[in-house]
């Protein structure tokens, strides 16, 4: 079972040190280098020249190729056959399988269209991989994002590993009520009922548990808030920032110019 | 049935060992407390008695079963075990389909079924909420709803985790009425506790568990009188057991029969 409250990998890099504003800015500046520039390589380009050598820095290069490959290789397919119904017509072969004919066109469209979504995707990955998400969330919301937002994001990111616990102990319940767990699949599904129907009521009792108890915190105060945990904004986080949104501008005014 | 665990040895798969060598037996028809300090592994302990858990080394067996070699769902036969969050395991959209969710699944035909439901539900009082949905019931309710659905599988062994936590004068007067009902049906009994004068007045032996062994084991007053050694596992004797040695009793009291006995004994009653 997996004990993780997230993605969060704890390293000593200063990937992991920069501040989590600054990771964002740079996931969306390669989003934005990403989308504007429609290079059929561009998404392959941004992976090796930013991605590979950040996740390097992380110490986490492992865990994202990991990622890469569970993620990069399904898309890629999918998008294959998606493309191979729907847009079929491509006119250079590059070999055939009995019938069916593999196009050089229709596997470039997948390669591209796949290799978008992985640049956004682990991109992402790569902040949460390293920012720990209640670091990310105090950062946003002394940024002015609104709490109720910050908290819906982290509960969510919470309430996984605690549901998964509380299965555990219903499971270990109805076993304990003579539930046997090892039987065939029709029996198995007859389980759901016995399983799934304490964790809602249970975690629906929690909600409204959850709700009053931070109110009674002052959730909804009005007043200033402080933080217990300072998030280090350093001058080379400001730096890079700065560069990342010139960078930003830059690409964008180079697109909208009228040329 | 008798229980016999030996050398008992458990170690989490995050590392804790929370058994450290645990030895014991309990008779037939027993009526067992266990007390202790959080952490000291009781509830480990008893999870190892339906099979939830199994030994590191050393084992356990009920009656001719080796816990090793059963599945839960087998042990469920002969160890019933009351969870301590009702909510954990409620489910059915009445109390009495509840009830009578254990006993269907040990394959009791449908009549036995009915007369054990009948029988846990009048025991438990909650006869007159037999059509009621668990959930618009109080907690304290619910709480019953799950030993109902525990005493209907009729099991030769039940054991309570922590029955009494949260729960009002008059409903712990309730549980402690089932268990004096399971005692005179001759069951084992097996309840573990932070709730000392519950302990003091429903049981006859109590074992005292700290750091994943057995401190104490013997008779309710044995074991209650031991005060200083108690106090290393965090446990209080009952208000009575302390007054009465305060006074220069020599036996330990535990409950208010027993104090009153000696005071008139001694002539100042
Ligand atoms: N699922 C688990 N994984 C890892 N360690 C655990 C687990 N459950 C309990 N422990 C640890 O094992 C030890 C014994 O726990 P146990 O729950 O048996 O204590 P207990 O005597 O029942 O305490 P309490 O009075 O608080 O219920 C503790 O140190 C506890 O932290
Ligand atoms: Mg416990």
């Amino acid at each position: 079972m997996p004990d993780r409250l997230s993605f969060y990998l704890k390293k000593n890099s200063i990937i992991h040190a920069l501040n989590p504003f600054t990771k964002l800015t740079l996931v969306f500046a390669i989003v934005t280098y990403g989308l504007i520039g429609a290079g059929f390589w561009t998404a392959t380009i941004l992976v090796c020249l930013a991605l590979l050598p950040l996740a390097f820095t992380a110490r986490l290069l492992k865990e994202y190729l990991g990622v890469a490959v569970k993620l990069i290789l399904p898309t890629a397919g999918f998008m294959f056959v998606m493309q191979s119904i729907f847009i079929p017509g491509g006119t250079t072969e590059i070999f055939r399988l009995g019938s069916i004919s593999i196009e050089l066109e229709t596997v470039q469209r997948s390669y591209l269209i796949a290799s978008r979504i992985f640049l956004f995707i682990s991109a992402f990955a790569l902040l949460l991989l390293t920012t720990h998400p209640s670091e990310l969330m105090t950062n946003l919301t002394q940024r002015g994002l609104p709490p109720q937002f910050a908290y819906v994001i982290i509960s969510t990111l919470q309430i996984i590993p605690q549901m998964q616990a509380k299965s555990l102990t219903i499971i270990a319940a109805q076993r304990s009520r003579g539930l046997d767990t090892e039987s065939s699949f029709i029996k198995r599904i007859g389980l759901l009922v016995p399983l799934v129907g304490p964790l809602v009521f249970g975690s629906l009792v929690e909600v409204e548990e959850r709700a009053i108890a931070i109110e009674a915190r002052g959730f909804t105060s009005t007043h200033k808030k402080t933080y217990l945990h300072e998030v280090p904004d350093t001058n080379l986080d400001r730096a890079i920032r700065t560069i990342l949104i010139a960078l930003i501008i830059v690409a964008v005014v180079w697109r909208v110019w009228p040329s | 049935m008798k229980i016999e665990i030996s050398k008992l040895e458990f170690t989490y798969p995050g590392g804790v060992q929370a058994l450290r060598g645990v030895s014991l037996e309990i008779e037939p028809g027993e009526q067992v407390a266990i007390v202790g300090q959080n952490g000291a592994g009781k509830t480990t302990l008893a999870k190892h008695l339906n099979g939830l858990l199994k030994p590191t080394s050393g084992s356990i067996h009920i009656g001719d079963w080796d816990t090793r070699e059963q599945s839960v769902s087998k042990l469920a036969q002969r160890v019933g075990y009351v969870f301590q969050n009702p909510d954990e395991q409620l489910f059915s959209k009445d109390v009495g389909t509840e009830v009578a969710f254990g006993p269907r699944n040990l394959g009791f035909s449908g009549e036995q079924v009915q007369g054990l439901v009948n029988d846990a539900l009048m025991l438990t009082e909650l006869s007159d909420k037999t059509d009621t949905n668990p959930y618009d019931l109080s907690p304290t309710w619910r709480k019953m709803v799950a030993i109902a659905s525990v005493i209907a599988m009729d099991t030769e062994i039940v054991i309570f985790d922590e029955p009494t936590t949260g729960q009002d004068a008059a409903n712990i007067a309730r549980i402690a009425n089932v268990i004096k009902v399971l005692r005179e049906r001759g069951k084992t009994v097996i309840t573990i506790t932070h709730d000392i004068d519950f302990c003091a007045e429903n049981f006859e032996r109590v074992i005292a568990m700290s750091q994943g062994k057995i401190l104490l084991d013997g008779k309710a007053n044995d074991v209650l009188g031991e005060e200083e050694i108690l106090a290393t596992t965090y446990v209080d004797p009952p208000q009575l057991t302390r007054l009465g040695k305060r006074l220069g009793f020599k036996e330990t009291v535990r409950n208010e029969k027993e104090f009153l006995a000696i005071l008139t004994k001694q002539g100042h009653g």
